[in-house]
């Protein structure tokens, strides 16, 4: 030991002597600002919700002191007090251990922003931290990212203000959260976090551990910035203004250890899983790395963990990846699989239980089915109940019997509605007191037909606010797995939408022009600062100036002009406007994209279409539009029913046959003219 | 208060051991060797010697017993942690018994008489005060940790004896000790050595190159190539991570197929092992006899989808049974595995073998 001791010394001397003096700091943020936990965390801080019979803080800062932090500032805000508690009798507030740990409470906090303009405020860091979650569970050895971190910042002159640590893991990992799913464009070579760099790679293989590793500067920066409420959107602003600032962020990706932040139930599950089936070893259930008396387990085969005092009935089968905490008793003929049991619980004959998360005295009856499920402390699961998947039960409710719950279930003591009427300050915190609206909950009875006969509690509503954002929050299990294309015709409205004000900004622009006689360079430029600023296309601003010229006169005159009447309006307009299409229609794609936007024009107007040919010719004749564009498009464009129609109609034909003859005639005429 | 603050400084000492006993090994086994685990046992025995409170051999033992139970509970597959409690235990035993002028050696001999009058005589025996107690048995503990340093010599020294010129040897893994073994063999002699990668975690491949860099003929092959190989070997040397009360061995992943590929093709094998890895367990314990880690050897955590759907396991040891082995080469010479019963009541007191 005391070999060692001198050798580590030795090493930091040489190597690093002013980091040496000073100890290694953490923040831990042992509050998620999110209710995605709801129900259950309005009862429980989620920092010390159990996975795997322990509190999910206790990773964290098993993870920080393996890591060889010594000094931790733990900033609690929802239910400090119980938080505290823990802390206070947990090993890490014992006067032996090696992480000095600070517990800083405050209700003011309403996002990591505030926490760290706190950390600024207080001046707690004076070196280089580790920022992380309360309930991020990893064993992923950063050392080797803070000595880059170190050396970077020793190198660069402090331009690195923070280094993220990212595990390599291929898409479609259960323990990839789908709404956590990050592309990092990275800088191949410095590893440098970037936007836009010469050399970069888009990595689309990483999973986010919530873990950076932060220069003091970061607490500095959240302070000036008022408006950076969480990690992204610092990440966001160091982006930006990489240039201005320059500042830079850098990853460190890794391919050893574990490391995942548990943001809602899916993701509690499969981190769960993976710490019963060994992945986030040393911190194995039976290694007891909290110290506490009796936690202790045993580990046999097929990784089955079992607790002091558990018994287990006849012909009962512990058939893989089960751990069960002490003085649990199972009856007869169950099948465990996938699951974690916690400490006290009862259960009788003949159940079944698949990826069963169930904490702490817990008592289920006989006859009964759990599927991919939370059980909290207390619950009580009547005869011949089945849970499907992705139900939870809160605190103290009871279930049953003879019950099915749907899929997607959520149970809970506390009635939906109470959460609405003191809901009013909207913030995404669990931040809210509930003992006062206790007494009311009691009077309103609970629904036989949601909980059964003997059954307590109340469905839980998913959603009670409109806001998509809230809605995710009250999404207890994450987003659903398959991709939907919701989103993505979303992302279409909403284009669709930008399209909608720039065109409207361009039809502003061209009046504005038309009145105030604006030269048609000016407008131009216009258009382009506009391009930039919905960020748009040129093939999208052609068209939809196209298309802003030609409904210029049903603009201006309404939509009951006749055909003459229109293209008398609209032809002088067209002169007018000739040297700003010639801007954007230069090469030949151009020409047809133009001419599409015309016809899907005229498809729509089917009562002004023979108001298109005079409208084609005029453009060929102020040479906006080519002969060979306007003949191509009318030999190959037909699309649909519509536009055949349209092009085959009489009156179109001949006058287009008319035309044509005519600006053969006019070519040649032309020709002979300018000597072409 | 000086005895305050280094009482506190001893248990920060031992907590901070106790958190690397379970940190330990992340992976790849012990981080640390053997032997440098039970040296660094031993020095934190002897502070707890030096700075602990105590007054008679009684005491001492009941802290010491106390703390060991601690540290191999804290990583029960890392025997030699215990080992060294029950070795210290004994040297206080022996000096105690010294310091009150009766022989130690009587006392040990296991016999019928003893079995029936024992019991009166145990703990309370050693209440008696004695001034020079304490540096007498730190003075043992220091004698011990010079026979530890010397451990690797001494199993190397007999290597020529077992090692002869154009032999083909095998081994499988990297073991510190049998590496230093071969290569005290290989300045006089010439000889090829066959080395099993030993996957997933492929210590072979370390040792294939530890071994060539001092000129010796290695051969690197895969696990599932030993049952082939072995016919061409003479003899099979490897090391272990614990000799079990039996004789057998608690050894590194693919130790038992080289053993029954050894036994089929009559090859002997042959163990080097030093004392320090004798431990008075036994192979029926099941739940401190295993260790899994985590899997992410076997099947990356990178490979994605398919985690979701296989269980995968990733255990480090194998255990070999005595009948398999040829002879075991420790520190104090060559044994065979019937014998190892007998070493072990040399080292550790009866009464001890249960912390």
């Amino acid at each position: 030991m005391s070999s060692r001791g001198g050798k580590q010394k030795k090493g930091n001397v040489t190597s690093e002597q002013e980091e040496e003096e000073q100890p290694l700091q953490a923040v831990l943020v042992a509050d998620s600002f999110n209710r995605r936990f709801f129900p259950i965390s309005k009862d429980q801080p989620r920092a010390l919700l159990p996975l795997g019979n322990v509190a999910m803080i206790d990773y964290t800062l098993e993870f920080l002191t393996s890591t060889g932090v010594q000094e931790t500032f733990v900033f609690c805000c929802w239910m400090s007090n119980k938080i505290k508690d823990h802390l206070l009798k947990s090993k890490w507030c014992r006067p032996t251990s090696p992480n000095v740990v600070h517990i800083i409470t405050s209700d003011l906090y309403r996002s990591l922003g505030d926490v760290l303009r706190d950390v600024d405020a207080k001046n707690l860091v004076r070196n280089d931290f580790i920022l992380v979650y309360g309930d991020v569970v990893s064993n992923i050895d950063v050392s080797q990212a803070l000595q880059e971190h170190r050396h970077r910042r020793k190198v660069d002159k402090n331009i690195s203000v923070m280094t993220m640590v990212f595990k390599e893991s291929s898409p479609g990992h259960k323990t990839r959260c789908e709404e956590d799913d990050v592309i990092v464009a990275m800088d191949s070579k410095s590893k440098r976090f970037s936007m836009v760099t010469d050399e970069f790679e888009i990595r689309h293989d990483l999973l986010d551990c919530h873990i950076s590793i932060c220069s003091p500067q970061v607490a500095e920066l959240f302070t000036d910035n008022f408006d950076y409420q969480t990690r992204n959107d610092f990440v966001r602003g160091i982006l930006v203004n990489e240039e201005i600032l320059g500042n830079q962020i850098h990853l460190y990706v890794t391919q050893d250890g574990y490391g995942a932040r548990v943001s809602n139930l899916q993701m509690y599950d499969s981190v769960s899983l993976d710490m019963v089936r060994r992945w986030v070893y040393p911190l194995t259930p039976e290694a007891n790395f909290t110290d506490q008396q009796g936690q202790g387990c045993t580990h046999s085969r097929h990784n089955v963990y079992r607790g002091a005092e558990v018994s287990l009935g006849h012909g009962s089968q512990m058939e893989e990846n089960v751990l069960i905490g002490r003085d649990t008793s199972i009856g007869a003929n169950c099948h465990i699989s996938n699951s974690v049991i916690g400490n006290n619980c009862t259960i009788g004959d003949n159940v079944v239980l698949d990826r069963a998360h169930m904490w702490n005295n817990v008592h289920v009856s006989s006859n009964v089915e759990i599927h991919q499920s939370v059980v909290c402390d207390g619950a009580v699961v009547k005869e011949a109940v089945r849970l499907n998947k992705q139900c939870v039960l809160a605190y103290n409710v009871v279930i049953g019997p003879n019950l099915s719950l749907p899929e997607g279930t959520v149970v809970s003591m506390h009635h939906p509605e109470e959460e609405e009427e003191d809901d009013d300050d909207e913030f995404l915190s669990d931040d809210q007191e509930v003992g006062h609206s206790k007494d009311k909950t009691r009077q309103k009875a609970f629904n036989p037909a949601e909980v059964g006969p003997e059954g307590k509690g109340y469905i839980w509503k998913a959603s009670m606010n409109d806001t998509e954002d809230e809605e995710l929050a009250q999404c207890l299990w994450g987003l659903v797995l398959n991709p939907d294309p919701e989103s993505d015709s979303e992302s279409e409205a909403s284009e669709e939408s930008q399209d909608r004000t720039f065109q409207l900004e361009v039809l502003g622009t061209l009046q504005r022009g038309l009145e105030e006689n604006i030269v048609c360079d000016n407008l131009v430029l216009e258009i382009n600062s506009l391009k930039y600023a919905y960020n748009i296309t040129l093939k999208e601003v052609m068209q939809i100036l196209t298309r802003v010229v030609l409904e210029y006169p049903f603009q201006q005159q309404g939509t009951q002009l006749t055909t003459l009447q229109y293209t008398g309006s609209l032809l002088p307009l067209l002169k007018t406007w000739s040297p700003v299409f010639k801007n954007y229609i230069k090469r030949a794609q151009d020409h047809l994209d133009c001419l599409s936007a015309v016809e899907e024009l005229f498809l729509e107007q089917d009562t002004h279409q023979t108001a298109m040919v005079k409208v084609l010719m005029k453009m060929y004749q102020l040479e906006i539009l080519e002969e060979e564009a306007i003949l191509k498009w009318f030999s190959t464009g037909a699309t649909n029913d519509k536009s055949r129609q349209l092009r085959k109609n009489q009156g179109v034909m001949r006058r287009m046959s008319l035309w044509r003859k005519e600006s053969e005639e006019d070519e040649s005429s032309e020709e002979g003219e300018c000597g072409r | 208060m000086p005895g305050a603050d280094k009482e506190t400084d001893l248990t920060e000492r031992i907590e901070a051991f106790l958190a690397d006993l379970k940190r330990g090994g992340s992976g790849t086994g012990p981080l640390r060797g053997s032997g440098e685990m039970a040296r660094e046992t031993t020095y934190l025995l002897r502070r707890i010697t030096a700075q602990a409170r105590w007054s008679s051999a009684g005491d001492l033992m009941e802290i010491i017993r106390n703390e060991g139970r601690r540290m191999t509970a804290a990583q029960p597959s890392e025997t030699t942690v215990g080992n060294m409690v029950r070795r210290v235990l004994k040297i206080i035993r022996e000096e105690y018994a010294r310091s009150r002028g009766s022989s130690e050696e009587t006392e040990q001999q296991e016999s019928l008489h003893k079995l029936l009058t024992a019991g009166e005589l145990s703990e309370e025996n050693f209440r008696q005060h004695f001034v020079h107690l304490k540096a007498n048995v730190i003075e043992a503990i220091n004698e011990l940790l010079t026979e530890l340093d010397g451990t690797t010599d001494n199993i190397a020294m007999q290597a020529l004896e077992h090692i002869h010129s154009n032999e083909v040897i095998m081994t499988v893994g990297r073991s510190r000790t049998v590496e230093a073994f071969l290569k005290d063999a290989a300045r006089k002699r010439k000889f090829h050595v066959i080395v099993a990668e030993c996957a997933p975690f492929c210590q072979g491949h370390e040792m294939a190159t530890g071994l060539s860099k001092v000129g010796i003929e290695t051969t690197v092959i895969a696990d599932a190539a030993i049952f082939a190989v072995m016919s061409r070997v003479n003899k099979v040397i490897i090391g272990t991570q614990t000799v079990l009360a039996n004789g057998g061995l608690r050894a590194v992943n693919g130790t038992h197929s080289v053993a029954l590929a050894a036994r089929h093709h009559s090859t002997p094998l042959i163990i080097c092992a030093p004392m320090f890895k004798l431990s008075p367990q036994f192979p029926n314990e099941e739940d401190t006899f295993h260790k899994f880690v985590s899997p992410h050897e076997v099947l990356p955590f990178t490979a994605g989808e398919i985690l979701s759907k296989v269980n995968v396991h990733c255990p480090v040891f194998d255990y070999v049974p005595p009948e398999l082995i040829t002879l075991f080469i420790s520190n104090i010479g060559g044994n065979a595995p019937s014998y190892i019963y007998r070493l072990m009541s040399e080292l550790y007191h009866p009464e001890d073998h249960k912390l």
